[in-house]
This record gives C-alpha cells, sequence and structure tokens, in this order.
C-alpha cells in the first residue's frame, strides 16, 4: 500500500516523487485563486484533488500543465523545476491532461482525434507528409494501429470513425481519456471525468481509472462524485478557497472536521457545493 | 449535416468509411485535369488565357486555404507573398538576366522566409487581430512597390518584359506553352494538398484550428506550426507568383492589392474551407465564370458579392465542403 503523501520528507523506501508542488499560488487582478500550496505527487498512485467549486481545482491542473504560469512557487518534476513552461513542453516531459468540459476537435473522427495523441512519437519530417514517401505511409498506418489498440482497450473502436463530437457523453469522455492514454504518459490528471457520466459510466469508470494505475501512469484526478474519490484514490488533498486544508488517506479525510465543515457536511442541500455539482453531474448536455 | 452517412456499414467493423462522391472524385478529379490538357487545341486563345489565369488563380487560393481553412487564421493579406514570388522572378529575370526557371526556387524560398519572418510575431494573435495585421503588412507591400522603395521595383508601373521559361536556347512563351506549365504546376501543387491532408502536418495544422489549448496540452508547438501553416503557404503563393510573371510578361503593385487579397479569403469561404474541389470552384466562380458572361463582367464583383452572402448565410460551411474524416 502507499503511504499517504506527505510535503518534503521523501522516505528513501518510499516509492519516487514524481511531482512536487512547491508553494504554488497564483493570482487573477486582485483575486487570489491558489495561495501557497503545496503536495506531491508519487510514481504509481492516484491521487485526488477535491474542494468546493471554485476552490482552485482546474487552476492548480492549468498551472501544471503549463496553461497558467504560477505567480509564486516551484513545479518540479523528477525534482526538475518546471514552473511556467509551455504546455507542449510539460506534455513533452510525459504530462497529459483532459478537461472539465471535453475538449475534443470537432469535425473530425474518434480516431483522428486519437491520432493526435500520438503527436510527440511522430517521427516524419514535414517534406515527407507533402511527398507522401513509404517511410510517411509506413509511419502513418502505424500510428492508427496504435489508435486503435488504445480505442479497443475502452470500448471505442465500433465508433472509430464517426465524428468524436457527435457521441454521448460518456463516449466523448472515454475518447478524451484515450487521446491522452495513446502517448503512454508517465502522468494523467483527469478533470472531472465522471461530470456527466450516469451510475453504470461511473462506476465503468472507477474499473478505467483503477487499469490506467495498473499500466504503470499516475493519475492525479479532481473529482466531485465522492463514490468515484474515494473507491479510487490512494490519497486525498482537499482545497477550499486556494489552499490546502487537508490531506491524507480517503477514510482519514472523510472524518477530518474541517473538511466536514467546508465541504462534505453542510446541512442546507441548495447551499451544498457538493449536492449542487451532484445535480450538474447528472444533467447530461 | 452534411455528414456522409452509410448505413450499410456494420457498427462492428473499424473500416473507414468512403462515401461515393469521394470515390467518384478520385477518378473525376484527375479526369478532369487531363480533359483540360486539350482547352489549347479546343478552345480561341481568350480562353487558353483564362484557363492559365484559372491555374495560377487556383493555386493562389490553394495555398490561402492552408493558412485559413486548414490551420484556421485569418490571413487576409495573402497577396504579398504572390507578389513577393511574381516581383522575385521579374526582377532577377529582367535586373540580373537570370533565366525564369532558375528564379522559381528563390522565389518559393523568399516568399517561404517572408510567410516566417512575417508570421512569426502575429501567429498568437487572436483571429480578429491577425486578420487586421495581415491587412496592414498587404497595405505595407503596395506602398513599397508603388514607391520603388529599393530603386528595383519599377514604381507604380511596373516590371514589364518577363520572358517564358526557355530550354535549350527554345522560349516557350506562347499562351498555349504557358498553360501546359500552369496546368502542370497545377497538378504538382494538387498532388501536393492531397498529401498534406494525409499526413501528420496537414491533420497538425486542424487541431490547431479546432482547438488550439487542447492541442498544446498533447504536445504541439502551436507557434512553430502556425509558422510553418504560413511558411508553406506563402512558398506555394510564391511559385504562383513566378507562373503570373510569366503569364502577365509583367508585374506591377495593381496586382497584388488588398482587394486582392479579400478575394482570395472569399474565394475559400465560398468554395469551403479546407476542400480542394471548393477552393477550384470558388476560384471558377471569380476567374472563369465572368467570361463567359463578358458582357456582364463588370458586374463580377456584384455578382460574387452576391453569391458570398448567399453562400454564407444558406450554406456557411461552402459550396463544396471538406469531407471529414481523412484517416
Amino acid at each position: 500500500m502507499k503511504a499517504p503523501s506527505s510535503v518534503g520528507n521523501p522516505t528513501a523506501s518510499a516509492p519516487e516523487t514524481l511531482l512536487e508542488l512547491d508553494g504554488i499560488g497564483i493570482s487573477f487582478g486582485g483575486l487570489r485563486a491558489v495561495d501557497d500550496l503545496s503536495f506531491s505527487v508519487r510514481r504509481g498512485e492516484i491521487v485526488g484533488l477535491i474542494g468546493p467549486n471554485g476552490a482552485g481545482k482546474t487552476t492548480v491542473f492549468n498551472m501544471i500543465t503549463g496553461v497558467y504560469r504560477p505567480t509564486d512557487g516551484h513545479i518540479r518534476w523528477h525534482g526538475k523545476d518546471i514552473t511556467g513552461l509551455a504546455p507542449h513542453r510539460i506534455a513533452a516531459a510525459g504530462v497529459r491532461r483532459t478537461f472539465q468540459t471535453i475538449r475534443l476537435f470537432s469535425d473530425m473522427t474518434v480516431l483522428e482525434n486519437v491520432v493526435a495523441g500520438e503527436h510527440l512519437q511522430i517521427r516524419q519530417k514535414w517534406w515527407q507528409g507533402l511527398l507522401n514517401t513509404a517511410a510517411q505511409r509506413r509511419e502513418e498506418r502505424e500510428l492508427i494501429e496504435r489508435a486503435n489498440a488504445v480505442l479497443r482497450q475502452l470500448d471505442l473502436l465500433d465508433v472509430a470513425h464517426e465524428m468524436a463530437t457527435s457521441l454521448p457523453y460518456g463516449a466523448q469522455r472515454r475518447v478524451e481519456m484515450a487521446r491522452t492514454l495513446v502517448a503512454k504518459p508517465e502522468l494523467v490528471i483527469l478533470d472531472e471525468p465522471a461530470a456527466g457520466l450516469n451510475e453504470l459510466e461511473s462506476a465503468a469508470l472507477n474499473d478505467t481509472i483503477r487499469a490506467i494505475r495498473d499500466t504503470g501512469i499516475t493519475v492525479i484526478l479532481v473529482e466531485h462524485d465522492m463514490s468515484v474519490v474515494m473507491s479510487v484514490t490512494d490519497s486525498i488533498v482537499v482545497i477550499n478557497f486556494g489552499k490546502k486544508i487537508a490531506e491524507g488517506k480517503p477514510e482519514d479525510i472523510r472524518t477530518t472536521p474541517l473538511v466536514i465543515e467546508a465541504y462534505l457536511g453542510q446541512d442546507d442541500d441548495e447551499d451544498d457545493p457538493l449536492m449542487t455539482a451532484v445535480h450538474q453531474g447528472q444533467v447530461t448536455p | 449535416m452534411d455528414t456522409p452517412v452509410n448505413s450499410q456499414t456494420p457498427a462492428s467493423s473499424a473500416a473507414p468509411r468512403i462515401s461515393t462522391v469521394a470515390r467518384t472524385l478520385r477518378i473525376l478529379g484527375p479526369l478532369l485535369w487531363l480533359l483540360g490538357l486539350a482547352i489549347p487545341s479546343l478552345f480561341p486563345p481568350a480562353w487558353i488565357t483564362i484557363g492559365g489565369i484559372f491555374a495560377i488563380y487556383s493555386i493562389v487560393a490553394l495555398s490561402q486555404d492552408i493558412v485559413l481553412g486548414r490551420a484556421g487564421m485569418y490571413d487576409m493579406g495573402h497577396a504579398v507573398f504572390f507578389g513577393i514570388g511574381a516581383y522575385t522572378s521579374a526582377i532577377l529575370s529582367l535586373s540580373f538576366n537570370w533565366p525564369i526557371l532558375w528564379t522559381i526556387p528563390v522565389a518559393i524560398a523568399l516568399s517561404a522566409a517572408l510567410g516566417a519572418i512575417l508570421s512569426a510575431p502575429i501567429v498568437k494573435l487572436r483571429g480578429d487581430y491577425l486578420l487586421v495585421v495581415t491587412i496592414g503588412f498587404n497595405a505595407i507591400f503596395v506602398l513599397a512597390m508603388q514607391n520603388n522603395v529599393f530603386g528595383i521595383t519599377g514604381g507604380a508601373d511596373g516590371l514589364f518584359g518577363v520572358s517564358g521559361p526557355s530550354v535549350f536556347g527554345q522560349t516557350f512563351g506562347s499562351q498555349s506553352e504557358l498553360f501546359y506549365l500552369n496546368w502542370v504546376v497545377l497538378a504538382i501543387v494538387l498532388w501536393l494538398m492531397r498529401n498534406l491532408d494525409r499526413s501528420a502536418l496537414g491533420r497538425t495544422f486542424r487541431y490547431i484550428k479546432y482547438d488550439e489549448l487542447a492541442a498544446t496540452t498533447l504536445g504541439v508547438n502551436a507557434r512553430g506550426y502556425k509558422v510553418a501553416a504560413f511558411a508553406l503557404a506563402a512558398a506555394i503563393a510564391g511559385l504562383a507568383g513566378t507562373l503570373f510573371a510569366m503569364q502577365l510578361s509583367a508585374v506591377s503593385p495593381g496586382s497584388f492589392q488588398f482587394t486582392d487579397s479579400v478575394v482570395l479569403f472569399a474565394i475559400v469561404l465560398v468554395g469551403g474551407q479546407a476542400s480542394v474541389p471548393g477552393v477550384l470552384l470558388g476560384t471558377a466562380m471569380m476567374f472563369v465564370v465572368p467570361q463567359i458572361f463578358t458582357d456582364l463582367a463588370q458586374y463580377r464583383y456584384l455578382a460574387f458579392g452576391i453569391a458570398m452572402i448567399l453562400v454564407m448565410i444558406l450554406r456557411p460551411q461552402g459550396i463544396w465542403p471538406a469531407r471529414k474524416g481523412a484517416l
């Protein structure tokens, strides 16, 4: 079993620290969206990042993946500072993500969307593409084969040639996941993968996330669906108003008073961000 | 919408569905090109010229479509790259006595370099801002040529006397000979476009067009690819520029105005973005159809203007939309 993640003391016996957030913060205008946040992720872990709506979870993801540049602090990947690198450089380091609002390439097939995930494995030169050389054609076939293998894994092979954005919501989420997995990343960041899924789909998602981890990929997960978070994560980081308020194993988090107060235990259903999220999650667009 | 629906395809198969239209086009395209070869022997001289002009503008419009239809950048100064190619060939052949064929690689390289240099600082701009900047490029280019800033562009009148290509001392300058040259170059460019659409390069352009943020998180260096799209498009436009200089045996600032860029832009939108048949159709509408109604030729822009309005309202994806699912 994995030890609960604690910042700054990777012991010799513990699994290698893959990602380390060291006091990162970011402000938008006067708003302090994330403040002095530190946590680390070890290889092979599934880490959950939870918090009420607007707590800054997606902002954290955007900073890790280079979409936003933190105004303070450092992000280290394998011990190397990657703070403020461009998104494509972070991707090249082995980090992939999905988006809270699904971002598939419209007007392109499922297969084309997944092949996009192989961008960094592509060896053909631009002129080989223009001249349609034999080597280029061979590589195109290999790209498709690899994409098909992942599509089969995620049960999407049947719809490989459908327009990606014409699929049901749950399938679109799987396409986005296939697009990240085809790159064989070291770390996958999933931003609310259960949003918009029905109960059956979200149960299947649990298995998918575990299967991802079992192939050696580390996972960070933002999720409102507590059944997903509590059942798949090895450790949980709770943030509220951009600050970390708790960190530990799922069973410990459940009983932390601060967390219950901030997040889990509000009486009023209407004001409860969790309930709101659940309601939103059940509304399939 | 217009997605080719093929209900016979069993759901379990992962084979790509190829629409009948696409299959027909694969045969029809080359056939039409071959038929085009007969134009010089079947039609009066005026039509040979029109055919040659059509080929040249098709090449420029296809290159515009790389930036606009594929990479999704609003370039409304594309005539600049066309002009750079034309001026480069004219200047090298007239002032430096280069054989015109030798000027082609230089025209291509110079246009491509300019495409990269001009686009590098601006590709980060959002669509509408990029559009305004490229209009600015076009205005500056025309002004520079008119004012003869380097003393070699011939000012407002331009340069005259560009001759056709000569091979082994034999000069090929007649309209039919130039037509064949233009027609062959068009075939080469069409082949390059086909390959582009089947390659990682062409796909990456489209990934950026549809969702730049998603593309960058997959490792795409969006800025690099956008500059590459401009450079490639400029290179092809530059090649067309050389053909244009030969065809008219003259170049002048009047051929590369902002309005010419607007026409190229409109051809792509009206014909169909990222659609080769669409762009060819758009070019034909703009440069060939008016010739059939020569009495009404002065209404060319009126007719095209009305066509633009109607197509954008009734068929925003263009007359002949791109086939989806190239893989």
